[in-house]
Parts: structure tokens; sequence; C-alpha cells
């Protein structure tokens, strides 16, 4: 036998734990005990689910304001921030009110989306936010190119309780993109 | 009806009655092992067909039957079709010459009949080592036919394994064929009877424990299972020597390595645990007055002896990691052999002695 390195000779104890297989048993009793407290740790998935926690990261949804309108100013801010490139925001202007934009298309590819959250950090507008839905399987992966009306589809079935517009939740807050029409005209 | 005609009829009828009851044993054991992991591991197992997964033997099975048959191109088309029978015929075979419940024999029309045993023969355990050992071919020809380098791998592992360990079987035995002083399995389990001091694993004047010890290390690496499983090693070998096979080919291997657990531990309850034989002097339906009965509790307690070595099959498989390929042949040369050899040598030498005294 080669040299390898400077073997010890084996102690009477350990002698007798090789001869009688100890380390195999202890592991043995190990599994049995494992058979007689029999506690499994599986949940039978589709016929019982875990309760997710609070923060849980699911489904990517856009959010309406209680009054219908949508909350998406179109700003792109989810567009830049979005490590893997999800979000593509098509922008425009609001026909009625010149200064106020809207997406005109909100497409987003949740093939590619890790769920990191950080367009929804980075809206400043709370338009974005993460559903807890998450059994999206799909047989077709086109199926998970999303549009604006399906976002918006998400977010109308998770989030039932809305928000007011935000210059009524603030009326003295002056937001650059909204038109002050509540605030009476100073007089002159 | 001629003679032979009924001595046909009945051996066809223990022959059915045996297959069905070991092809019923391996649809047990394909849940009961998936169960027993799930349980061991904290998990469940199969839930979804029947209450708690009973049904899922059938629904493999038709699952099987219906999968998609392939022979790869390149593939020896004869061999590859006869390795899976080749594999599967050994281990049904082993069955004949099992005692599996008491010594009974009565005539009809001048024909001895033996219920629980298709044919006691005088070679029993001789001739189940050799069909056996004829099993490897099976599994060496499945790997070579299938053109596949993997299954190769896996076929020439099987093929050193199973001789090597082979061996070690063979002599595990000798022992016992030393205290029994006969090879017919009949006479060997008769010899044990009344309580389990009179088993060959505590008789005197030889326990054959290193013998037992060196018995299931063996059947196990014979049957190709955890922690032996080189020829299959999933991790290694995709899935061994029947990396290729599909469908009911595949069937017939899973059959043949289940029918060959199945045949490994009745022969260590036959050899080793008293077989049929009760633990304790005699049968409790004798006691209770009704000793018409006492081959149920015969039969049981068979039963009783092989299915708690399949589970150890399983407990094994839960606990243990795979062994490298040298480690393997150093443990079953270096260390079983001897071991196995030494146990012949007292044996022989109590045997020797307490013939002597007597």
């Amino acid at each position: 036998m080669a040299t390898t390195t400077t073997s010890k000779r084996p102690s009477l104890s350990e002698w007798f734990k090789t001869v009688t297989f100890y380390e195999i048993l202890v592991g043995m009793k190990a599994t049995l005990s494992h058979l007689l407290n029999y506690r499994p740790v599986t949940l039978q998935y589709p016929h019982e689910k875990r309760t997710l926690p609070d923060n849980y990261r699911g489904m990517l949804a856009l959010l309406r304001y209680d009054d219908g309108t949508e909350k998406c100013v179109g700003c792109d801010l989810c567009e830049a921030a979005c490590p893997s490139r999800v979000i593509r925001v098509v922008s425009a202007e609001v026909p009625d009110e010149p200064t106020k934009r809207y997406s005109k298309e909100y497409y987003m590819d949740m093939t590619r989306c890790l769920f990191c959250g950080m367009c929804v950090d980075a809206c400043p507008v709370d338009a974005l936010g993460m559903t807890r839905e998450f059994e999206w399987a799909v047989y077709d992966k086109r199926q998970l190119h999303l549009n604006k009306q399906q976002l918006l589809a998400i977010g109308d079935r998770s989030f039932p309780v809305r928000e007011k517009r935000l210059e009524l939740q603030h009326p003295n807050v002056a937001f650059f993109n909204v038109a002050f029409k509540h605030v009476p005209p100073k007089p002159n | 009806m001629s003679e032979f005609g009924l001595r046909l009829a009945i051996s066809l009828t223990q022959i059915a009655a045996v297959m069905g009851i070991v092809i019923v044993t391996v649809l047990i054991l394909t849940l009961a092992e998936r169960k027993v992991l799930g349980w061991m591991q904290d998990r469940m197992g199969p839930m979804e067909v029947g209450p708690y997964g009973i049904l899922q033997p059938f629904a493999d099975a038709i699952k099987l039957f219906f999968k998609e048959d392939i022979v790869p191109a390149g593939a020896n088309k004869l061999l590859f079709t006869m390795a899976p029978i080749l594999c599967l015929i050994p281990a049904f075979i082993g069955f004949a010459v099992i005692p599996w419940g008491p010594n009974w024999k009565f005539e009809v029309n001048g024909i001895s009949v033996t219920p629980f045993v298709i044919s006691d023969i005088n070679i029993g355990i001789l001739y189940i080592l050799a069909f056996a050992s004829l099993g490897a071919y099976g599994i060496i020809l499945g790997g070579w036919a299938s053109n596949s380098k993997y299954s190769l791998l896996g076929g020439l592992r099987s093929a050193a394994q199973i001789i090597s360990y082979e061996l070690n079987v063979g002599l595990s035995i000798v022992g016992v064929l030393l205290l029994a002083g006969s090879l017919s399995l009949v006479k060997i389990t008769d010899a044990q009877a009344g309580g389990f001091w009179n088993w060959y694993l505590f008789a005197l004047p030889a326990p054959q424990i290193f013998a037992f010890v060196v018995y299931v290390i063996s059947s196990v690496a014979e049957t190709n299972r955890v922690p032996f499983d080189l020829p299959e090693a999933e991790s290694e070998l995709v899935a061994g020597f029947f990396t290729e096979y599909s469908g009911l080919r595949f069937a017939f291997f899973f059959l043949a390595e289940y029918a060959n657990m199945v045949l490994v531990s009745c022969v260590a309850a036959a050899l080793f645990l008293g077989g049929w034989n009760a633990p304790y002097p005699g049968t409790i339906m004798a006691l209770l007055g009704v000793p018409s009965l006492a081959w149920v509790e015969n039969t049981m307690w068979f039963a009783v002896k092989t299915y708690s070595f399949l589970f150890l099959f399983f407990w094994l498989r839960a606990t243990l990691p795979r062994l490298r390929y040298d480690q393997l042949m150093r443990f079953g040369w270096k260390v079983m052999l001897p071991i196995a050899l030494g146990n012949i040598v007292v044996t022989s030498l109590a045997v020797f002695f307490y013939n002597q005294m007597k």
C-alpha cells in the first residue's frame, strides 16, 4: 500500500466501532427515529397552500385610484430601475390636460422578471405593486408577456381597496405633473 | 386424467400461486419503498392516486405499458430484447425451492403434493445460487446491447460486482450448510424448528451472526441496491445498464430487481431466521385447539421475516450514500471474503468438536 499520511494506530474503541459498523448504525438510528416520529414537512400543494408572508413578492400589477384613473404617469423610472429589462413603457400626454402624461402602452416580460421589487421602489406615485399571486405556470412563454390591460386587471383583483387620487390625498402639495383644478386661483 | 396430466396441473397451480404472490409482493414493494423512504426523509411519498397513494403501483404499471418502446439505433436488437427477459427469468425461477409454509405432504391419486413448496430438491440452495448468478448475464447483455457507453460501464460494473459478491453469498451460506448437513431448504428450515434459539443466526454450537452480516451486505450488493447500486448509479451513469430501456422492457428490469430482493429475503429468512418457524416452540394455533390452522401462523411468520428483511433494504437505502467503486471491490475482497472464510473454519471446527462430544 502506498504510504499516505502518518497513520495513527486506531485505538481499541475506534477499532471496535469500525468492526461493528458503529457509524452506519448511528445513521440508521437517525433514519428510524424520523420514521417513528414522523412529522412531514411537505404540503400537498394543490390541495393545501402555505400562508404567504405579508411582504411576499409575487406577480407585479399596475394600480388605480379609487375613481378608476390609472396611477401610472409614464415617467419611465421603473423601466430605468429594472435590472433585467422586464418593463417597457411608452408614455404619452393626456389629450385634455397638456401637462399630464400617462403610459400609453406598458409591457412586462415576466419570463425574465426576478421579482426584486426595484420597479416598485422606483415608482414615485406607487403605481406598481407586488401582488401575492404566484401560480403563473403556462404552456406557452408568450402568455407571460403582459400588456397594460392585463397588468391593470391583476391590480384590480389583487388590491380591491384603492387609494384616492394623490391630489385628493394631499390637497396642499404641489405635484409637477398634476393639474391644480381644486386649488382656487389667487385673487388678483 | 392421466398421472402426468394431474402432476402437471398441480405443479402449474402451485407455480401460478407463487408467481401471483411474488408479483403482488413486488407491487406492494414499489409502493412501500417510496412510502418508507418518504417517511424516513420527512416527506409523504406518493399521495395522489387513491387514498394515501395506495393505487400508485397500478398507475405505474399503466404508465409503463403505454410508454413508447424504443430500440436505440445501432443496438443489437436480439440481445436488447433478450436482456430484460434474461434478467427476469433467474429472478423468478429461484422461488421454486423456497418453502414458505410448513413441510406438509399429502397424496392425491398416488401423487405426493407439497403445498407450501413447489419442489423440494436436494440441492435447493445451490440451485438458487446458480440461477442468481445467471441474472448477471441479463444486466451485462443489456448494457452491451444498448450501444451506449454509460450502459456498457454499468454492465461491466455489474459483472465485477455480482461475481465478487456472489462469492461472498456462497461462502456465508456454507456455515449454515455445515450445521444443517443438507442443501435442501426444506430440511434446513425443519432443522431450525422450536424457538428462535434454534435459528442458525443464534444456534449452538456455532452462531452464524458474522455469516448473516456478510450475507446481508453481499445480498444488498448482489441485488444492486443502495449503497451498492453502482451498475445503475444515476448520478454517474444516467441510469446505468438500463439507460436506453423504456416502457415494458424497463419494467422487466425493474420487476427483476424487486423479485431478486424478495428472493434474497426469502433465502435469508429460510437459512438464518428459521424460515416459517415461529420464534417460540410450537404454534399458538395448536394451543388454541385449532392445529389445522397452524399453517396460517407459520406462513405469517415467514412473511414477517421476509418483509422485515425487505424493510432493511429500504432502511439502508434511506441512510447510506453510494460507495465508490474501488471501495466496493476492496470491501468485498479484503473484508467480506476473509470473514466468510474464517466463519467456515470456525463453524467446521465447532461442528467437528460438537459431534465428537456427542
